[in-house]
C-alpha cells in the first residue's frame, strides 16, 4: 500500500519529527514490508507490504496507529463531528438483507443538494499520491476516506436507484450489469450483487454499476458503508474477474464499527466540499452484532511462549499502545480486543502483538531444552543415500527434472495407448501446454537432457536421476520412486591414441553401471533376461529381474526415439524401481578369506548364435557345482575359423574347495562333465580339445 | 717387479674406463684376476722370489688385487646405473599429454544442498521424514489452519488432481501427517518437491523444493526457534551470518517470522517461521497447553541461487553439463 509520509505525520503527535529514513528500517521489524520509498516534492512516499491478517492496514490510521505505539505518540484520529439536518435518511432510503451471509453491517447515508465539481487540491494530491486519480469531489470523498480508515465507501446518484431500495442479495440467473468501467457483465449465478427494487446496481464491494454513477448533474447521494462477508467478495471478485481497491479490502476482512464512522466522516466532508445537506440519521442494519472479544493473555505463558521476560508493565503498554483495553489480574491480563483488531482471537495473537512491538531481535537465541543427539535417517533413506553414491561413484552426473509432463512425450517415446505407463495423473487446471500430467517414467525426461546437451554441443552425457513417478491407484494416487539413467557418447577424457572401443559408450557400459548398483547393494538372485520395451532397439534390451520380480528395464534407444529426440547417436537408457532395490540390498558379509589355492582353467566353446553367455553359464555353474567358485566369459568371437550361424565363446573358471587343495585330476574330471553337458545341451563342440 | 706392478695397476684403471658394459667389466676381471689374469700369475709367481722380497711383493700384490676388486665393483655398479638409465631414456613419454580417467560423476547442486541442510538439521537432533508430494486438501490446508475460502488455497496458486487432491504447496503438510500418528516429543524436519501454478521462466518454476522442520515438546519456545534456525544459518552460510527475524504472518504460525540472511552485501529472505498455532496441535489432537511447538519452512532453489550467484533458476532443471560440472 502506497502511504504518504506527511498523512501519517499528520495523524500522529510526537514531540520528535518522525524521521522517513529511520522509518524504513522500523517499519519491516513490526511486520511491515517495506517495497520502495519515493521522494515526492516535499514529501516521501512508502510502499508498504502488508499481511493478509491486518484489514486495518489498508488505512492510514492503521499504519499511523502503529507508529505512535512505537514512538509514544498520540494517534490523532480524523473527526467525525457531523452536522446533519431533517429530514431522516429512513424517509429516503432502505436497506434489507435477503441473505445474511451476504454482509454483516450495512450503513447507508442520505447527503442531498451536492454539487459536483473538482475536488479540493490537497485532497486530490493525497489521492495521487497513493495511485489514485481524482474524479470528483463526491467520488474523491469516499476514496479519499477509504484510504485514511481503510474503509471502502460507495456513493450512488440516488435518484437512480428504484424505490430508494438497497437490496442485499445474490446475482439471478442472466442478470447484466454495466459497471463503473463501462463494461457490461452477466453475473455469474450467486455473485454479491447491490440491488434496487428492480435490478443490479452494484458488484457488492467490487464495483459500482454505470447506472447510478455520480455524476456532474447528481444531486442526492446514497453513501454505502458495508462490511461485506470477506469470502462472498473473494468468489464474487474472482468469478467476474476484476479486482479493485475496495475488493481487496474487504476480501482481508472487516471492522463493524468503522462502517459507521467511515459514513460519517464521509458524509461530513460531503457537506464541507461539495456544499451537501447531510439528512439526519443513518438506515443501519446489522442484524447480529458482534459480541465484544476477551482474551486473557498470561503472563507465565508470554514467557513461556517466546523464552524472554518481558516485563509486564511493558507487555500491559504495548496492548494499550495498540488500542487494546486491559484489565489486570494477579497472573494475567483480560484484554479487550477493538474492532479494528478482529484478526486477534486467541492467547498466540496478543503474545505476537507484545513480541513484536518489543523487537523479535530483543528475544535471545537458545537452544531447545531436550537434549539433542543426531537425527534418526530412516533405513530406506540411508539406503538410498547408498544408491544416490554407488551411481555417483559409476561415473554419473546427477540431474533434476520436472515431474511434469505432456502426452506427447510419452508418444515420443513410442509408449502404446494401451501402455501401463500410459495412466500419468492428469492436472484438473493446468497452466501451460508441456505440464499437464505427472510422469510415470523418467525416461522423457532423461532423454530431454540428452536432447538439451547433445544439441548444445556436449556430445558426452552419463547421468541418472532418483525420482518419483506417479500413478493412479484404486480411488487415488500412488507415487513410487524410481533410479533412471541415461548414457551416450564417449566414457573416457585423454583418449588419444586409444582405438574407439575403450571409450566408446555401449550397452554393456550401461550393463555395467546396472550391475555395480545390484552388486554394491548386495542383492542376491538377480538376472537380466533379454526383453524389448517399445522405446528400447529390440535386439538390445533387457529386463531386470530380482528373484521373480521384474524391478526395470534397460536397453539401446530405439532408433526412432532417438531420432525424435536429435540425439544424433546410440543412447543408453535404464529405469529400476528403487523400492525393489532397497527391499531385496542386504548389509555386506564377512567371509574368511581362502585357505587353499585355486585353479584357473578356461573353456572355449562353438555354439549357435542365438545361445545366450548367460546360459551357458548356467549350465556350467549347474555341472560344476559347490567347487566352481567363479566363471566368466572373456572372449567372444565370431569369423573365418568359426562356422556360419555360430560363435566362439571363451569362459575363464576358477575352481576352489573351502577345505582342502583340489587335484588337478578332480578339476579335469569336473571340466570334461562341463564339456558334456554343453555338448549334450547346446551341441557345443569344444574348442581346443 | 714393482715396476710390472704398477704398469699393470695403470693399464687396469685404463681397461675400466673403457668398459662400459656389465660383460666388458667382467672381461676386464678376467683379465685380471681370472684363472690365467695377469695379476694371478703375479701371483702365483710370488714363490720364485727370493724370500727377502717375497713378504714385501707379496703384500703389494695384495694390497693391488684388493684395489682391484675394489675398482672392479665400482665400475660394475657405475655400468649398471648407466645402463639403466639409457633404458630409461628410451623409454622417455610427453607426461604433458593428457590423462586418461573416467568422466566423474557429481551431485546436482540442489541434491548437494539438500543433503548439506538435511545433515544440519540431523546435527540438532532432527530425524528425517518423507511425505507424498499428491496431498489431500486436508493435510495441505485445513490442519494448517487455512480454512477452504481462505485465498491461499485458490484453484489459480495449486495444481488439483481432483476436488479432493492436490500438488502440496508446501512441505509443512508433511508435519502434520507425522503429527497425526505420532506423539510429542517430536523433532522432525522434511524436504521435498513442493508445486505452485507458476510457468517456467527465469524467477519461476512450477516445481521446487522446500524444507520443513518442526519440534513439538514441552517448553518450547520462540527463542529456540531463533537459535536452532540462526545456527543453521551459520553451519551453512558461516560462522559471521547474520540473521533477522521479522514478524510475519502465516495461517499456521502465531507468532509468525520472516528469516533473512545477510549474504553478499544484502538482506536474503530464506523462508518463514514461527510457533505453531495451537489450533494446528489441536487439529492433531495434541494438547497446546502442555506442548508448545516451532516450525519453519526454508527454501532450496533461492539460497542456492544466491550462495553461488546463479542469476535462472531453469538453469537448475535443465541439467546443462557444464552447468552442473561446476559444483
Amino acid at each position: 500500500m502506497r502511504v504518504p509520509w506527511s498523512w501519517i505525520q499528520e495523524l500522529v503527535r510526537t514531540s520528535d519529527p518522525l524521521d522517513p529514513e529511520a522509518w524504513a528500517e522500523r517499519f519491516p521489524m513490526l511486520g511491515l514490508g517495506v517495497e520502495a520509498v519515493e521522494r515526492w516534492g516535499d514529501d516521501w512516499v512508502f510502499d508498504l507490504e502488508t499481511t493478509a491478517n491486518r484489514p486495518d492496514w489498508l488505512g492510514m490510521v492503521g499504519i499511523a496507529r502503529e507508529v505512535a505505539a512505537v514512538t509514544g505518540g498520540d494517534l490523532v484520529i480524523p473527526s467525525v463531528a457531523l452536522e446533519e439536518e431533517d429530514p431522516p435518511a429512513q424517509t429516503l432510503a432502505s436497506v434489507t438483507f435477503e441473505d445474511p451471509n451476504l454482509c454483516y453491517r450495512y450503513v447507508a447515508r442520505m447527503v442531498v443538494e451536492v454539487q459536483v465539481g473538482p475536488a479540493p487540491r490537497w485532497m486530490a494530491d493525497r489521492l495521487e499520491k497513493c495511485g489514485i486519480r481524482s474524479i470528483n469531489n463526491v467520488v474523491d470523498i469516499t476514496n479519499y476516506v477509504m484510504l485514511e480508515l481503510g474503509q471502502p465507501l460507495h456513493a450512488f446518484d440516488y435518484d437512480g436507484i428504484s424505490g430508494g431500495r438497497i437490496v442485499v442479495r445474490t446475482a439471478r440467473a442472466g442478470e447484466r450489469l454495466v459497471t463503473l468501467d463501462g463494461v457490461e457483465r452477466v453475473l455469474p449465478e450467486g455473485a454479491l450483487v447491490i440491488a434496487d427494487a428492480e435490478r443490479p446496481v452494484a458488484l457488492g464491494g467490487i464495483m459500482g454499476g454505470a447506472d447510478t454513477e455520480i455524476r456532474p448533474t447528481s444531486r442526492r447521494v446514497l453513501l454505502e458503508s458495508a462490511w461485506f462477508n470477506p469470502v462472498a467478495v473473494r468468489r464474487t471478485a474472482r468469478a467476474v474477474g476484476l479486482r479493485t481497491e475496495a475488493s481487496t479490502r474487504h476480501e482481508r476482512g472487516g471492522d463493524p464499527e468503522r462502517v459507521r464512522i467511515a459514513a460519517a466522516r464521509a458524509a461530513e466532508l460531503m457537506r464541507r466540499y461539495c456544499g451537501g445537506r447531510v439528512l439526519r440519521g443513518e438506515v443501519d442494519v446489522y442484524p447480529n452484532p458482534e459480541p465484544a472479544r476477551v482474551v486473557a493473555l498470561r503472563y507465565g505463558r508470554l514467557r513461556r511462549v517466546l523464552g524472554v521476560e518481558i516485563p509486564r508493565e511493558e507487555a500491559e503498554r504495548i496492548l494499550r499502545r495498540l488500542g487494546f483495553d486491559l484489565e489486570t489480574r494477579e497472573d494475567r491480563a483480560l484484554v479487550q480486543v477493538p474492532p479494528h483488531r478482529r484478526d486477534v482471537e486467541r492467547e498466540e495473537d496478543l503474545i505476537e502483538e507484545v513480541a513484536r512491538l518489543w523487537g523479535y531481535e530483543r528475544i535471545p537465541e537458545t537452544m531447545p531444552l531436550a537434549e539433542m543427539g543426531v537425527g534418526r535417517l530412516p533405513e530406506e533413506l540411508a539406503r538410498e543415500r547408498q544408491v544416490r553414491e554407488i551411481l555417483l561413484r559409476g561415473g554419473l552426473t546427477e540431474v533434476f527434472t520436472l515431474s511434469l509432463l505432456h502426452p506427447r512425450d510419452l508418444d515420443r517415446v513410442r509408449i502404446p495407448p494401451d501402455h501401463p505407463l500410459r495412466r500419468a495423473p492428469r492436472l484438473l487446471n493446468p497452466l501451460t501446454e508441456e505440464h499437464t500430467h505427472l510422469r510415470t517414467t523418467l525416461l522423457p525426461s532423461l532423454l530431454e537432457v540428452l536432447r538439451t546437451n547433445r544439441t548444445r554441443g556436449i556430445p558426452d552425457v552419463h547421468i541418472f536421476e532418483i525420482g518419483r513417478v506417479y500413478f493412479p491407484s484404486g480411488e487415488g494416487w500412488e507415487e513410487r520412486k524410481v533410479v533412471g539413467i541415461a548414457r551416450m557418447g564417449r566414457m573416457l577424457l585423454g583418449r588419444w591414441n586409444l582405438p574407439e572401443d575403450f571409450w566408446e559408450t555401449t550397452f554393456y557400459h550401461l550393463k555395467g553401471v546396472v550391475e555395480t548398483l545390484l552388486e554394491e547393494l548386495h542383492i542376491p538372485d538377480w538376472r537380466l533376461v533379454p526383453e524389448a520395451a517399445p522405446w528400447l532397439h529390440p535386439y538390445r534390451a533387457a529386463s531386470v529381474w530380482i528373484g521373480g520380480e521384474r524391478i526395470g528395464w534397460m536397453g539401446e534407444v530405439h532408433p526412432e526415439v532417438a531420432e525424435a529426440y536429435d540425439l544424433r547417436g546410440r543412447a543408453y537408457v535404464a529405469e529400476v524401481a528403487l523400492a525393489s532395490l532397497l527391499t531385496h540390498a542386504r548389509p555386506p558379509e564377512f567371509r574368511p578369506l581362502p585357505r587353499y589355492p585355486a585353479v584357473d582353467r578356461d573353456l572355449a566353446v562353438v555354439v549357435r548364435e542365438e545361445v545366450t553367455a548367460a546360459e551357458l553359464v548356467e549350465e556350467i555353474r549347474r555341472v560344476g557345482g559347490p567347487v566352481l567358485e567363479a566363471v566368466e566369459a572373456f572372449d567372444v568371437y565370431t569369423g573365418p575359423q568359426v562356422p556360419e550361424g555360430h560363435k566362439s565363446i571363451a569362459f575363464s573358471l576358477r575352481f576352489r574347495s573351502p577345505d582342502r587343495t583340489l587335484e588337478a585330476r578332480e578339476v579335469e574330471g569336473i571340466l570334461e562333465e562341463i564339456r558334456q553337458g554343453l555338448r549334450q545341451r547346446f551341441g557345443a563342440r569344444i574348442r581346443g580339445a | 717387479m714393482e715396476q710390472e706392478i704398477r704398469i699393470l695397476r695403470e693399464e687396469a684403471e685404463l681397461d675400466l674406463q673403457r668398459a662400459e658394459s656389465p660383460e666388458a667389466v667382467e672381461a676386464v676381471r678376467r683379465r685380471y684376476l681370472g684363472k690365467r689374469g695377469r695379476l694371478t700369475q703375479l701371483l702365483r709367481g710370488l714363490g720364485a722370489l727370493p724370500p727377502g722380497e717375497r713378504a714385501r711383493v707379496g703384500a703389494l700384490l695384495n694390497e693391488t688385487k684388493e684395489w682391484l676388486l675394489a675398482q672392479l665393483e665400482a665400475r660394475a655398479e657405475a655400468v649398471r646405473v648407466l645402463a639403466l638409465e639409457d633404458r630409461l631414456r628410451a623409454e622417455a613419454i610427453d607426461v604433458t599429454l593428457p590423462g586418461r580417467r573416467p568422466i566423474p560423476g557429481r551431485p546436482h547442486v540442489l541434491g548437494r544442498t539438500i543433503q548439506e541442510i538435511l545433515e544440519i538439521f540431523r546435527s540438532m537432533g532432527f530425524e528425517v521424514v518423507e511425505g507424498p508430494e499428491i496431498e489431500t486438501e486436508e493435510f495441505n490446508f485445513r490442519r494448517l489452519n487455512i480454512p477452504d475460502d481462505h485465498p491461499a488455497r485458490d484453484m489459480q496458486d495449486s495444481f488439483y488432481l481432483d476436488r479432493e487432491h492436490l500438488l502440496r504447496t508446501q512441505v509443512t503438510a508433511v508435519d502434520v501427517r507425522v503429527m497425526a500418528v505420532r506423539r510429542p516429543p517430536l523433532r522432525v524436519v522434511s524436504i521435498g518437491r513442493c508445486y505452485r501454478r507458476d510457468a517456467l521462466d527465469a524467477t519461476h518454476a512450477p516445481v521446487f523444493h522446500q524444507v520443513d522442520g518442526f519440534l513439538v515438546d514441552e517448553g518450547v519456545r520462540f527463542s529456540d526457534l531463533k537459535g536452532v534456525l540462526s545456527r543453521f544459518a551459520r553451519e551453512m552460510w558461516g560462522p559471521q551470518t547474520r540473521v533477522r527475524f521479522q514478524p510475519s504472518y502465516f495461517p499456521f504460525t502465531e507468532p509468525s517470522a520472516e528469516i533473512a540472511v545477510h549474504f553478499g552485501g544484502r538482506w536474503l529472505e530464506i523462508g518463514g517461521c514461527g510457533m505453531f498455532h495451537p489450533r494446528v496441535l489441536e487439529f492433531s489432537g495434541i494438547d497446546p497447553e502442555r506442548y508448545t511447538a516451532f516450525a519453519f519452512g526454508l527454501g532450496v532453489e533461492r539460497p542456492a541461487m544466491v550462495r553461488y550467484g546463479i542469476g535462472d533458476i531453469r538453469l537448475f532443471w535443465e541439467n546443462d553439463l557444464r552447468f552442473l560440472n561446476q559444483f
